[in-house]
């Protein structure tokens, strides 16, 4: 205890971190495997640029991105092996991942493009999606942007309802007496039930698309809330009585942080079914969107296309999450880590 | 002065049968300006129901309570409560949560210094930040203690706030509580089922006897201070206390 005290804030802060990240990232470092991940690469471009291909594949933007992976990992292992921070940890931890994602890329490659084993259409390289990335860019940087637009919008709609409902419900009996039986019947409709005559109803389909999404997360959301609240001990809210706090002190000091951690489980639940919302909503009403081109794309027979919004949802997302997550890990600080 | 009047207080609560259960009975007793009262008696008894009352968490089905005359239908910030496991906000650190209440109270523009000097008179110095968790227990518990305390209450209600923590800690809390007491002139009522606290502490101690829960005698301590858990006056009025508790046990 008073170790820790005697350092200074910014080192401990360093200390914590570098503790953290060796408990996330425990497999150790091996020189070994850092190479051998670089040989796995080098051998995916020289497979790329010596095999005969046997289907017409532009392969620039592939090398492009195989030179970057290269140069990402060549820094990152430079940088491990000359110091011992977390980058080292990091590294060290992913090389075996990166040898395999090496080997991978070497696989695909040859069993599309090269000895064409699994055929176009319905199958295509890694190269080509990238290169259809690149042909496409405009319209898929467009539809990226406004699919995001559309999710940010409804998800943020979705979880404000399904939070202020949960409080409500979770603290107020009467309240909870009135509505939680509508909650019950009304939530537990899959979203995509109502499509048909929210396009109908709402008078531009940009509407439809936020309800549709939006009715998908403020269920779990709410629902989650109210457990949250309810799992809050009495001891807080007596202490808070006697500490002098207000109804609405009581509301935001204890009740919000409290179900904080249901909260969250229920973002999380919502997210999925958000997402799914999203793809669905944009195939059927949008003229815009991940979702769209998809739809767009399979009109026309180009399966390259469809896999080319599929990488991007998958990044997409992935940065949602991760985006989420750290959200999380800051609100919920305060919570003892498990491990 | 008379502050606190406790006076034919019976708490009466149904089982899951039905069945009538005097949780309290006949309760009376006054609190003078200043005093610390140790409220003792086996598990059971009704001590903490009985301080739940005072606190006005509940309220009784018969009798009343009085403060100054006036009677005690709600918590109020005038009569802190520290908790068994203090309850300290997890998700506030120790400084949030010894601030919480003076904030709620004052808004924004509360006393800081006040929070900083109790952050030193219970020995917090270097934890402000950090959250309740990451503290041992008896910290914990000089924290939530800073945290009653720090509104200037006119009453302190404590419930078994050493109940939880080792020995050592136990002791080192117990010491703080008095300075504290002695500084602030509080009146403080401290619920506990350890005898040499209630000793060590109390100016008089209530004895009471479980089922129904009863106030069997309410003796003033002849000890002065400071006092010396080993002397041998300590060890006699002690045997006298433990005499009494054992009365119905010897009866069985």
């Amino acid at each position: 205890m008073l170790e820790t005290v005697t350092l200074s804030k910014k080192q401990r802060i360093k200390a914590v971190k570098q503790d953290k990240a060796e408990t996330k990232y425990w497999k150790p470092w091996r020189t070994t495997w850092n190479i051998l991940s670089l040989v796995a690469l080098m051998a995916a471009y020289a497979e790329n640029q010596f095999v005969p291909a046997q289907e017409l594949v532009n392969n620039g933007a592939y090398k492009w991105f195989l030179i970057a992976y290269f140069i990402y990992l060549v820094v990152v292992y430079a940088v491990g092996s000359v110091i011992h921070g977390r980058i080292r940890v990091y590294s060290g931890h992913f090389a075996q991942l990166n040898t395999i994602l090496g080997l991978l890329l070497v696989v695909q490659d040859l069993i599309t493009e090269k000895f064409a084993i699994i055929k176009l259409p319905f199958f295509v390289s890694f190269a080509q999606i990238l290169d259809q990335i690149k042909t496409d860019q405009k319209l898929l940087i467009a539809s990226t942007w406004s699919s995001l637009g559309l999710w940010l919008i409804s998800f943020v709609i979705g979880t404000l309802i399904g939070v202020i409902l949960g409080l409500f419900m979770g603290r107020y009996r009467q309240f909870n007496y009135w509505s939680f039986p509508f909650l019950k019947v009304i939530g537990i409709i899959p979203a995509a039930a109502w499509m048909p005559l929210t396009m109908v109803i709402f008078p531009t389909s940009y509407l439809a698309e936020i309800f549709l999404i939006a009715f998908a997360v403020w269920f779990p959301v709410a629902f989650m809330t109210i457990g949250g609240v309810q799992s809050i001990s009495t001891d807080y809210f007596e202490s808070a009585k006697t500490l002098g706090f207000s109804e609405f002190q009581i509301l935001r000091k204890v009740v919000i942080p409290g179900a904080l951690p249901n909260i969250f489980i229920g973002i999380f639940t919502a997210m999925g079914l958000s997402f799914t919302m999203l793809v669905i909503s944009e195939m059927i009403g949008a003229k815009v969107g991940l979702g769209w081109y998809i739809n767009w794309a399979k009109g026309v027979g180009n399966y390259t296309q469809v896999y080319a919004a599929i990488v991007i949802m998958a990044v997409l997302f992935s940065v949602i999450f991760s985006f989420l997550n750290k959200l999380q890990e800051y609100a919920l600080r305060w919570r003892k880590r498990s491990n | 002065m008379v502050q606190l009047t406790v006076q034919n207080v019976n708490r009466v609560l149904h089982d899951n049968a039905g069945q009538r259960i005097n949780v309290l009975e006949d309760i009376n007793f006054n609190v003078n300006s200043g005093e610390f009262i140790s409220i003792i008696g086996p598990s059971g008894c009704g001590k903490t129901t009985l301080l739940r009352l005072i606190s006005g968490l509940d309220q009784p089905e018969e009798g009343q309570l009085t403060v100054d005359g006036k009677p005690i239908t709600h918590p109020d910030v005038s009569r802190g409560y520290v908790f068994q496991h203090g309850s300290l906000f997890p998700w506030e650190t120790i400084k949030e949560n010894i601030s919480s209440g003076l904030k709620a109270v004052y808004g924004r523009h509360y006393d800081k210094k006040l929070v900083d000097h109790y952050i030193d008179l219970m020995g917090l110095k270097g934890f402000e930040s950090a959250y309740p968790h990451q503290v041992s227990g008896g910290m914990a518990q000089r924290a939530a203690l800073a945290r009653s305390i720090v509104l200037r209450p006119e009453l302190l209600l404590l419930d078994e706030p050493m109940g939880a923590l080792d020995a050592f800690t136990r002791a080192d809390v117990q010491n703080v509580i008095q300075r504290v007491w002695k500084q602030t002139r509080t009146t403080m009522i401290l619920v506990t089922h350890d005898i040499d606290e209630a000793i060590y502490l109390g100016t008089r101690i209530i004895v009471m006897t479980p089922r129904p829960g009863r106030i069997k005698e309410i003796v003033t301590n002849p000890l002065t201070f400071p006092r010396d858990r080993t002397s041998d006056d300590f060890l006699k009025f002690r045997r006298t206390i433990q005499d009494k508790l054992n009365f119905g046990v010897t009866e069985n």
